[in-house]
Formats: structure tokens, C-alpha cells, sequence
């Protein structure tokens, strides 16, 4: 259990400044640098949006410490409310995505209150059963796609007042995705060191002491959770623009295990820790493939040795060495 | 007679639920341990008596007891692999941890047996029972009868046995049992290969009913979820109440309203019954 | 030594280079793994030996053709990843589709690069609708065409006067049943169609529904069942085990030789259709079905199915297409399909409708034997 970590001061900020923007320059670049190839864009762009659905869950791992097996509803809300507003009502990208938090804070809200007394396990429980329900819903529900989804999702549409920005192809999309990853990323380090987020850690670390304090854990609870939703439900909108496609496969567990893997494999409150593990399940099934079955023993594996041997993550591990060396 | 062919449709899939759910609710009151890997080891139990009836040409009791051994087995070299986080009580990596060697398992399974459907046959499961115009089969007896026995005595086993009573002490306070001399490691031990022997006898019982694929698993113990929360966590008695409700519940609620939404229904239940009591039926 | 050897590799690199190039890339997105491995397994099975056909009689406009075989899991986000590295090797053709979901994602990523993409197994009309792929090409059957053929024979043959329909509930499953219902009309049924019962896909207990059944007691049930590897074999033994009397009328295409394999004789009297059977008229008598069943037969030890016939005959319309036109453009290619008549594939003449639908040719049956799979072709 890591404590909260105290603010180093900081030594030279025009430099933390200077390598942030460099960062943010090669990220946006590297599908050129890569090759500027089709496949190198999509993988990317995947990549990122993903990323970005890990850190919905992230969020409630690292602040609430609880697993969350429903956030795959939040992907699929905003996956559902991208292709049914825009191939129905011809709705734009703006119009769909603000649907998107909309839908995603109601359905969180509904869903935080419910499990507000809940811990652990039950809590995990619950919320998985809350994405079965939505499973069956959609699956059912003819008028929002039924069984086979709703295909021909037209480009995204973002307009701009003078311009319209179109994303049709993965190299328009790209930028609309690392957007969306950097927003996501400046979101959660605001948060780190926001009222709540530092609230939220100490009722999970210092109950007594949060108490005294006059905090409302539940209130906490809540809106942490509540604000984890749309950020996952952000990341489904957008997938539905790249896939052209939506379905109730928005609710498989493929995209359960790679929400949890990514948030665990390299370790909590690590601000690239979902976007690493990320990259490195996208990159293993996609340039490493053996094929279905080993696959899964692969991520088996490495999902369970990572966690055996070190339990908090890869960065653990780092950590170790770091102070190994000091 | 419809009706009373659905009660005993009812009776036949609850008590499948209830014998898969023992195993899981036990480790869960006990260990506080949500073992994801549950529907692949009812997948493993199910090809271990394939294997040991087709391939081992053992009968079909020895079979059955040879999937229970392979899987206690099993779940002693799982259990010893996670011993150290389950002593520091680090829930969270525990349940990926298992979600990890479920796939394992599973793609495992699939190197190992292929995936091509396989049945079992030498089980009672085409043995048909004509009781005027109801039917059910001597499997859905076997099922039921063993479903009852297990739980009494597992039942009798926690409650009057000394063994029994050291489980309960270590599900109540880990550490406080520590404190009397209790190991804590050898109970969880116990009880997690107790949850793979008692999920491989489920699957040795139940999964004849229909053809065994590597790829199942998951389906096959969603239910698990709704019956161990309904019943109440840890709740022996709890968990068969609640197994053959569920069943009955399935098949009423199939016959006549539609089958097709009996998940969405039992879940919904499960959801509604959570809002109202967190704790579930069996509440403490 | 070293650099001798250095030297001839580069040597044997630089010579394979232009020859790569010669070679025309097929590639097959199908599930290879999880519980439609074997299926999809076999289909891509039935595409190799195609090739290897075309390239015995010395390939396709004078070059070899060589497969790239991907695994799409059964989940459309994999396919998806399949297709993107479909498109990275520069294919001139896909071969795809066992689950539908994982179709209608992958027609618009293979669209969008210009690759000529066939659906060989799925059946959802969203395929053909032009907006996820607008020169789509499937050759398995629709349910429009497939519920003429079961409902003519419930009203015709069997002359039943209630029916009911056990479906799987899904847009396959309801879809299946909505076109039967329809037929009825068209072919004035006088009969009434008396219940309907549903289950999932993944269902492997019918018991419930089957007792409801048993309780109408109607004179046929049409049974709609996908899972051909699982819940459609104990669907059939629960059925007899239940001793209902109606008669088993299947959808077209769901009796798959893993039916019969696990079921046995359970499947005795049962009634369906299906497109395409190796050693039943027509195609018995069709020269390129008979070579291929025999190449099938010596390379994989059993005779092919019917999906190994859809993956052979999308092989084999594309490159007869190919040689027709001398083109390997995703546009001219489809244009010579679509809408044409394609010669000398394992269905004989395969006729296509404008939106890309192969014809299909039914034969319907009854179960005589289910252990050996013999069945029975009805007029």
C-alpha cells in the first residue's frame, strides 16, 4: 500500500514543462514515425482509445480500491449513444459525445447509489450484474440494434463554426484520439491533487481519520464513481466512429480483461499506468499473435505471475530496483 | 401437467445450480476469495471425467473421483501460488489473479483437448424416468440426491465437527485465529481445494446433460454469481435455498413468460434484491 | 565463412524478391479458437485446398496463390485487428465470416482499404445491406430465401395444421421465423402457428421450453438452433428424451455433421434443408464438387460439408472472376460477380443476385441413419 506520496518540489519547471511538450509532440507524431503506414494509425488510434477506457476503471482501482466489472456499460452507453444518435438524428460529434457524458453520469449515479453500502467483493458483484442486465437489454432491445448492432456508423462530425473537422479515415481519427488521451491524462492528474481525489484516498487508507475530518464517505463514493463513468463512456463513442460498427459485443469480456489487465499490470495512482498496459496487450495480440489459445495463456500468465510476485504492479518492481541502486 | 413438469424441471436445474455453487460461496464466506477461474474449472472437471471414462476406460464412479483428485490437485498448486497474497489479504490482485488462471486454463484446455464437443457417455443422462406423464432422467436424480448429500454434509462438517468450527473461527477473524494457533494458510488451503473437488464433482454430475467444449465455462456458472449473492455469502444452507428458488424460478418464469429472458430476469432480481439488502437473503 | 554465408542469403533474398512480388496474397479471417475453432478451422481448410487446386492447374493470370490464415477469436474487436493486418500484407482478397458481429465489423475496415472482401458463412442481412461493405458478396444462404423452402413444406408436404417454432432468440433466430411467418401468408396456410419459444444461443438446457411444447402438442416444430456444436445436438436428444410427437422440422443449414456426431440416431426422422451436400443430387453429379470432395477426402480424411463447400466455392468464384476479367481491382472483381453467373465452382453454376447473394440450390431431407449421418433426399 503506497502512501501519498508528499509533492517533491519541483526542481525546474520550464524543464518538467519543456519534456512534457516534447512528449506530447513525438506521441502525436510517432504514427508517422512509425511508418505513417494504415496499420500503424489504426493501432495507434486503438491504442489510445482504449487507454482511455482503461482509466475509467483506473480511477475507481486507485481512489476508491475496489474492482469495477461494469464499466463495460459505460463503454457500451457511449459506444450505443454514438451510432444510434448519429445514424438516426444524423447528430453531430459535439451533440453525441455531450449524449455520451449525459447518459454515462445518469447511469453511474443510478448504479453508485445502489452500491453505495457495498465493499469488495459484493460491490464487484453488483456492478458486474448491472452490465449483465445491460447485456441482455441491448441484446434484446431491437430499437437501439438488437442482436447485430447498428452498422454503417458514418464519419465523425466535428464542427468547428468556420470548418468542419471529418473522421472517416484512422489517420483523421488519430488526432481526435490523442485528444482525447491527453484530455483524459491532464483530467486525472488534476484529480490526483484535487479535493476529492486526496479525499477519496485517505477515506480508503484513513477512515477514522476522514471521519474526524467531517467526510462523507459515501458523498466520495459516489462522485468518484460517478466520475469515472464518462470518461470509459468518452472512450466508447469514440470506438463506435472507428469501427463504423457498434453491438452488444461492446459488453464482452474481452474488454473487461483488458480494462483490468492494463490497470493492474503496471500498477495504481501510476498516471501511464493503464496507457502502458494498454499498449502492451494491443501490441502482444496484434504483432505477437500465436494464435487464440496461447494467447490466452499468455495474458493468463502474465496477469497472474505479475500479481504474484508483485503484487502492486510492474512499477513495484521498478521501485525496488530504484531503491536497490539508492 | 405442465405445471407440474416445470416443478420438476425446476428441481433438476436447481439443484445443478446449487451443487456448482457450494465450492464458491465456501471460498468466497471463508477466504473472501472471488475465484474467477470457477467456470474453467467446472470446464476442466467436466473433460477430466471425459478423459478418465473415454480415454482411461474407468467407470463412471471412478471417473468421477478421478476429476475430484485431478482438480484438488490443482487447486492445491493454485492455492500455493497465490498463498502470499492471500495472507496479505490483497483482494483485488487475488480475483485477477484467478481471472489470469482461468485463462490459463482455458487456452491450456484447448492445446490439451482440442475443440471439438465431446460427450460423456456410461452416465445416467439417457436413463429415462417415465413417473406418469412427467419424465426426468436417473442423471437429474443422481444430481439431486448428491446435491442434498453434499451439502449435508458439508454442512454437518462445519457445524459439529472440530475442523468445522476452526473454518468458521478463520472466516470470522483471520487473525484472531492466528492468535489461538490456527494456521491460517492450511484452512485456506483446505477450502480452496475443497471449492476445485466440490466444482469438479458439479461438473462430473451435471455437464453430461449436453456435449462438454473447452471453450465452455463461463455460461455455465454465471448463475453461480446470482445464487451464492442471493443465498447469502458463506451461507451453506443459504446457497441450496437459493440454488433450487433459482431453478424453480427459471422454470416458471420460462414457462410462462419467455425463456429467452430468464438471465436478464434473474439478475435483475439479484440487482433489485441488492438495492433492498446488501447482504443478501441470509443476511447475519 | 561468415560472409560467404551473409552473401548468399542476400543473394537468395534479393532473388526471392521480384518472385514474392508474383505472388497473389488470399487471406481467411475465420475463428479458429474457442467454440467455433473447428468450424472455422474447417472452412479455412476447404480455402487452402481450393488454392492448391487453382495452383496445380497453374495458378491464377500465371501466379501462385498463397493463403494468410487469421483467428478472429469469435469477437468482433479481434477481427477487427485481423482485418487491420489484412490490410498491412496487402491481400487482394478476404475470405471471412463464421459469426455475423464479427462480419459487419470487419466490412467496413477492408472496404475502407479497398480489399474485396466475401462472406462465406454469416448470415445477417445487415451483410448485404451496402452500408457496411457497398459490393458485398455472400455465398451461404439468406432467410428470406431459406424460409421459402421449410415453410413449402410445412404447409405443403406435411400438410400441418398447427404449428409451432422453437428459435433461437437473436435477429438469425427471430429473423428466420419472421420470414417463415410470412411465407405462410403467401402460401395461404390455413393452419395457425400455435406458440413460439426462445432461447439463447448459448442454452444447453431445453427442458423448460420443450415441456411447453409437449403441452400444445402441435403437428410440426420449426427449430431454429445455431449452436450446432453444443445446444442444437442436446436440443435433439432432449427432444426425443421428452418423447415429443411433432414432427422436427430444422432451418436450413443447422444439421452440421458435429450434430450428428454427438447426437447419433437421435436425430432419426428429423427434416431440414440445407445448400449443399457432397454425395446427394445435384451436386454428386457436378465435376468440380466431385474433384473437390475427393481432394477433401484424401487431405483431411473426411468428406467436406457444407461449410467447407462455402469456403472452397468463394475461392473459386473469385478467381474465376479473376480470370475473366484479368484483373485483381476490389471494383472490377466484385462488379464480375455480382449480379453475374460463375461457372465451374463446387455448386455447379453459381448465379449471384445484385447485392451479392449467391443463389442457393436446397435439398431437403430426412434423417435415416443420424450415427452415419445418411439421410434421405425428399422430392
Amino acid at each position: 500500500m503506497t502512501l501519498i506520496e508528499p509533492q517533491s518540489p519541483s526542481r525546474a519547471p520550464w524543464l518538467q514543462i519543456a519534456v512534457v511538450v516534447v512528449l506530447i509532440a513525438v506521441g502525436f507524431f510517432l504514427p508517422r514515425l512509425l511508418g505513417g503506414t494504415s496499420i500503424a494509425y489504426s493501432t495507434l488510434t486503438t491504442i489510445a482509445i482504449f487507454a482511455v477506457m482503461c482509466y475509467g476503471v483506473d480511477i475507481v482501482l486507485s481512489y476508491l480500491g475496489e474492482v469495477s466489472l461494469g464499466h463495460t456499460l459505460f463503454w457500451a452507453v457511449g459506444g450505443y449513444a454514438a451510432a444510434n444518435l448519429s445514424v438516426k438524428y444524423g447528430m453531430n460529434g459535439w451533440s453525441t459525445a455531450a449524449a455520451t457524458i449525459a447518459l454515462c453520469i445518469v447511469a453511474a449515479g443510478f448504479l453508485g447509489a445502489v452500491t453505495l453500502r457495498t465493499r469488495e467483493f459484493v460491490f464487484s458483484l453488483v456492478t458486474y450484474a448491472a452490465a449483465v442486465v445491460a447485456y441482455e437489454i441491448a441484446f434484446n432491445w431491437d430499437a437501439i440494434g438488437g442482436s447485430d448492432g447498428i452498422v454503417g456508423i458514418s464519419a465523425l462530425k466535428l464542427p468547428f463554426g468556420f470548418a468542419t473537422y471529418v473522421g472517416g479515415t484512422q489517420e483523421e481519427l488519430w488526432p481526435v484520439a490523442f485528444a482525447l488521451l491527453l484530455l483524459t491524462l491532464a483530467f486525472i492528474a488534476r484529480f490526483r491533487r484535487s479535493r476529492l481525489g486526496t479525499t477519496a484516498l485517505m477515506v480508503q487508507m484513513n477512515p477514522p481519520l476522514a471521519a474526524s475530518l467531517g467526510v462523507d464517505p459515501r458523498k466520495v463514493r459516489l462522485a468518484v464513481f460517478v466520475i469515472s463513468a464518462p470518461i470509459t463512456g468518452l472512450a466508447g463513442w469514440l470506438y463506435a466512429y472507428q469501427r463504423a460498427y457498434v453491438g452488444p459485443d461492446m459488453f464482452e469480456t474481452y474488454f473487461l480483461v483488458m480494462m483490468l489487465t492494463a490497470v493492474v499490470v503496471v500498477g495504481r495512482r501510476v498516471l501511464v499506468g493503464p496507457l502502458i498496459g494498454t499498449a502492451i496487450l494491443i501490441a502482444q495480440q496484434n504483432l505477437l499473435s500465436l494464435g487464440g489459445d496461447w494467447n490466452k495463456i499468455i495474458l493468463g500468465s502474465v496477469l497472474a505471475l505479475v500479481l504474484i510476485f508483485w503484487p502492486a504492479g510492474l512499477i513495484g518492481l521498478l521501485r525496488r530496483f530504484g531503491k536497490a541502486r539508492a | 401437467m405442465n405445471l407440474a413438469q416445470q416443478i420438476v424441471n425446476g428441481l433438476v436445474l436447481g439443484s445443478g445450480y446449487a451443487c456448482i455453487a457450494l465450492g464458491w460461496t465456501i471460498l468466497l464466506g471463508v477466504a473472501r476469495l472471488v475465484n474467477f477461474a470457477h467456470g474453467q474449472l467446472y470446464m476442466l472437471g467436466a473433460f477430466a471425467t471425459w478423459y478418465a471414462m473415454v480415454k482411461l476406460g474407468l467407470p463412471y464412479p471412478l471417473a468421477i473421483l478421478a476429476a475430484i483428485v485431478a482438480l484438488a490437485v490443482l487447486g492445491a498448486l493454485m492455492q500455493g501460488a497465490m498463498m502470499g497474497l492471500v495472507m496479505t489479504q490483497n483482494l483485488t490482485s487475488l480475483m485477477i489473479v484467478t481471472l489470469g488462471l482461468g485463462y490459463v486454463l482455458q487456452g491450456g484446455s484447448a492445446l490439451i483437448f482440442g475443440g471439438n464437443p465431446q460427450t460423456l457417455p456410461g452416465t445416467l443422462s439417457r436413463a429415462k424416468v417415465d413417473l406418469g406423464s412427467l419424465w426426468f432422467t436417473w442423471q437429474d436424480v443422481l444430481v439431486l440426491a448428491a446435491t442434498l448429500a453434499l451439502y449435508a454434509a458439508v454442512w454437518l462438517f462445519t457445524q459439529k465437527t472440530r475442523f468445522g468450527s476452526v473454518i468458521r473461527a478463520v472466516a470470522e477473524d483471520p487473525k484472531l485465529a492466528e492468535l489461538f494457533g490456527i494456521n491460517a494458510k492450511v484452512v485456506y488451503l483446505l477450502v480452496f481445494v475443497f471449492e476445485c473437488s466440490a466444482v469438479a464433482l458439479g461438473a462430473a454430475l451435471v455437464a453430461p446433460r449436453s456435449p462438454i467444449l473447452t471453450s465452455m465455462g463461463f455460461n455455465e456458472v454465471i448463475m453461480t454469481f446470482v445464487v451464492v449473492v442471493l443465498g447469502g455469502i458463506g451461507s451453506i444452507g443459504g446457497a441450496l435455498m437459493a440454488g433450487l428458488g433459482l431453478g424453480l424460478f427459471i422454470a416458471f418464469f420460462g414457462a410462462f413468460v419467455a425463456q429467452a429472458y430468464t438471465t436478464a430476469a434473474a439478475f435483475g432480481v439479484l440487482l433489485a434484491l441488492l438495492v433492498v439488502r446488501p447482504a443478501g437473503l441470509s443476511a447475519k | 565463412m561468415k560472409k560467404s554465408i551473409k552473401l548468399t542469403v542476400a543473394l537468395l533474398l534479393g532473388l526471392s524478391g521480384p518472385v514474392m512480388a508474383q505472388e497473389i496474397k488470399v487471406g481467411t479471417i475465420f475463428p479458429l479458437s474457442g467454440g467455433a475453432g473447428p468450424d472455422g478451422q474447417s472452412v479455412t481448410n476447404a480455402v487452402k485446398l481450393a488454392i492448391e487446386q487453382v495452383n496445380e492447374k497453374g495458378g491464377l493470370l500465371g501466379r501462385k496463390i498463397t493463403l494468410v490464415s487469421k483467428d478472429d477469436e469469435s469477437t468482433p474487436a479481434v477481427g477487427v485487428s485481423r482485418a487491420n493486418e489484412m490490410i498491412a500484407e496487402k491481400v487482394d482478397l478476404v475470405i471471412e465470416g463464421w459469426n455475423s458481429p464479427v462480419t459487419l465489423a470487419m466490412q467496413p475496415i477492408l472496404a475502407r482499404a479497398g480489399i474485396l472482401d466475401i462472406t462465406a458463412v454469416s448470415k445477417s442481412d445487415l451483410i448485404l445491406s451496402g452500408e457496411t461493405n457497398p459490393l458485398a458478396i455472400r455465398i451461404n444462404s439468406s432467410n428470406g430465401f431459406d424460409a421459402g423452402i421449410i415453410a413449402k413444406y410445412v404447409v405443403e408436404t406435411l400438410k400441418a395444421k398447427k404449428v409451432a417454432f422453437l428459435t433461437q432468440n437473436d435477429v438469425y433466430g427471430n429473423g428466420f421465423q419472421t420470414a417463415v411467418e410470412a411465407e405462410f401468408k403467401k402460401l395461404n396456410f390455413a393452419g395457425e402457428v400455435m406458440m413460439t419459444e426462445k432461447f439463447a444461443f448459448k442454452d444447453t438446457d431445453f427442458r423448460v421450453q420443450l415441456t411447453n411444447l409437449k403441452a400444445a402438442n402441435p403437428d410440426a416444430i420449426i427449430v431454429t438452433n445455431a449452436s450446432n456444436s453444443s445446444g442444437l445436438p442436446a436440443m435433439v436428444e432432449q427432444y426425443r428424451q421428452a418423447d415429443l410427437k411433432s414432427a422436427f422440422v430444422g432451418a436450413v443449414g443447422i444439421m452440421l455433421p458435429t450434430v450428428f456426431k454427438v447426437a447419433g440416431d437421435a436425430n432419426n426422422g428429423i427434416v431440414s434443408a440445407d445448400i449443399y451436400f457432397w454425395n446427394l443430387p445435384p451436386f454428386n453429379a457436378i465435376p468440380e464438387s466431385q474433384s473437390f470432395v475427393a481432394a477433401f477426402k484424401k487431405a483431411y480424411g473426411v468428406e467436406p460439408d457444407k461449410s467447407a463447400a462455402l469456403g472452397a466455392a468463394a475461392l473459386q468464384v473469385w478467381a474465376r472472376a479473376v480470370e475473366a476479367t484479368k484483373s485483381l481491382d476490389r471494383k472490377t472483381v466484385a462488379e464480375a460477380i455480382r449480379g453475374k453467373t460463375i461457372k465451374g465452382t463446387v455448386f455447379g453454376d453459381a448465379q449471384f443476385l445484385p447485392n451479392g447473394q449467391l443463389q442457393p440450390r436446397y435439398v431437403i431431407f430426412k434423417v435415416v441413419e443420424g450415427k452415419t449421418a445418411k439421410l434421405e433426399a425428399l422430392p
